[in-house]
């Protein structure tokens, strides 16, 4: 461990070949990051903008029922605890209501939830919404 | 090992390897923070560029006096380079395990990544810039011991305590930086995120770091440890073996904290003890440095 004492304590000579080349491919990149970065600085903001769809069609196992639905937020800002409500109606009028909140949705970005009923929203009808989000 | 004895390309490998090795130490618990995710989901770009820019600042101070490399960065010069590579292997190595956690993933909007990516950069690069001066206490203080160890290698009785002391400093080191992490929601979390097939990689990751640190990143004797005798002294089985001490250390973390019990689906446990087993892996190859 001599070696490495005095290594410690020794001042650095001229910089290597390869840490010359290492030092330009490391500022190459940071550039491209930092450029990356600047262009996803807007000229104009959209607010947030959350919207659900249903995604596919209904599963049924077990005796329980899952609608997948999807969330995007088509504006480019972020939405916070963005909640979603699957409201379904039977056919005699009654009201069965799911919901689920996100917790971070940026904008562009699109998020996959599954509803469970415990009766087939297929049988009557089936809603879903954004029932409101924050701005963080 | 000295890097007069390696070439230019040799000493830059390892020195890289050494830097991201000091940042995972220092950057892996605030990695599985999921506050840190969402600060970076909705953090605007002129901020990153700001946290890059004061990242930057704080790296260079550190490089003036510590530093990734084997020298001591007094020139400014000097600094201000590695502190751009220092940030460069940051934002690699935190892009590389934000995928392998599935923080990020194709759908992931670009900006969100950035966000994520710059924000989790900064406690890895301060770690960075603290490489060189990580353990090197410790690996100091090891070298009045390691006479007396050297001189048992020979015997069956320095074999088992060699392997003793690396099974404890692996459980201690594991508990040290894992503990922390075992009782939060990130573990289920991210661990139901991840496909059986995915978990292989985690378990991968885990051992390919566990070594880098160990027997690469020159925190180290190496020298020593690569000439230790026995089954599980040799840098492949004593890697492997070491990480089934962090796995288990990180079952009775997640038992201790009522995360896991007797009788929960196997599968789950299984899947949550592999997730904390990187952080304790990290925590146990620090820990083994120490002795």
């Amino acid at each position: 461990m001599t070696d490495s004492k005095q290594s410690d304590d020794r001042q650095r000579p001229a910089r290597s070949s390869a840490e010359w080349v290492t030092f330009a491919i490391s500022l190459l990149l940071l550039s491209g990051v930092v450029a990356m970065i600047a262009i996803q600085i807007p000229g104009e903001h959209l607010p947030p903008a959350p919207t659900v769809r249903q995604a596919g069609p209904v599963r049924a196992t077990g005796g329980s029922f899952f609608v997948p639905v999807e969330v995007s937020n088509d504006g480019d800002d972020t939405a916070q605890n963005v909640q979603v409500l699957a409201t379904y109606t039977s056919a005699d009028g009654t009201e069965t209501i799911a919901d689920q909140v996100v917790d971070f949705l940026a904008g562009g970005e699109t998020e996959e939830l599954e509803f469970v009923f415990d009766e087939d929203p297929r049988e009557g009808e089936l809603d879903v919404s954004v029932n409101g989000y924050g701005v963080p | 090992m000295a890097s007069e004895s390696r070439g230019p390309w040799a000493t830059e490998l390892v020195d890289i390897v050494r830097a991201a090795s000091g940042g995972l130490l220092f950057g892996i618990p605030l990695l599985y923070t999921m506050e840190v995710w969402w600060v970076g989901s909705y953090t605007d770009p002129r901020h990153m560029l700001v946290v890059l820019a004061i990242t930057f600042c704080a790296v260079t101070l550190l490089n003036r006096t510590s530093g990734f490399r084997d020298t001591k960065d007094v020139r400014l010069r000097d600094a201000l380079a590695d502190s751009v590579e220092a940030l460069v292997i940051a934002l690699a190595c935190v892009t590389l395990v934000l995928l392998l956690l599935r923080e990020i993933t194709g759908t992931t909007p670009i900006q969100e990544a950035l966000g994520k990516i710059v924000y989790e950069s900064t406690p890895f690069a301060i770690g960075i810039a603290l490489a060189h001066h990580f353990l090197r206490r410790g690996r100091d203080a090891g070298d009045d011991e390691s006479d007396a160890s050297e001189s048992q290698d020979s015997t069956g009785q320095g074999t088992i305590n060699a392997t003793l002391a690396d099974v404890g400093a692996t459980t201690i080191g594991a508990v040290f930086v894992a503990f922390n992490i075992a009782p939060t929601d990130e573990i289920p979390m991210l661990a139901a995120a991840m496909p059986p097939g995915w978990l292989l990689g985690v378990i991968g990751a885990s051992l390919l770091v566990s070594y880098l640190i160990v027997f690469v990143a020159g925190f180290s004797n190496q020298e020593q440890r690569h000439s230790q005798k026995g089954v599980l002294q040799h840098p492949i089985t004593e890697t492997f073996a070491c990480y089934l001490v962090a796995l288990a250390a990180a079952a009775v973390m997640l038992w201790f904290f009522q995360r896991a019990a007797v009788g929960d689906p196997v599968d789950e446990v299984l899947s949550h003890v592999i997730v904390l087993g990187l952080p304790a892996a990290v925590g146990g190859a620090a820990g083994r440095l120490a002795v």
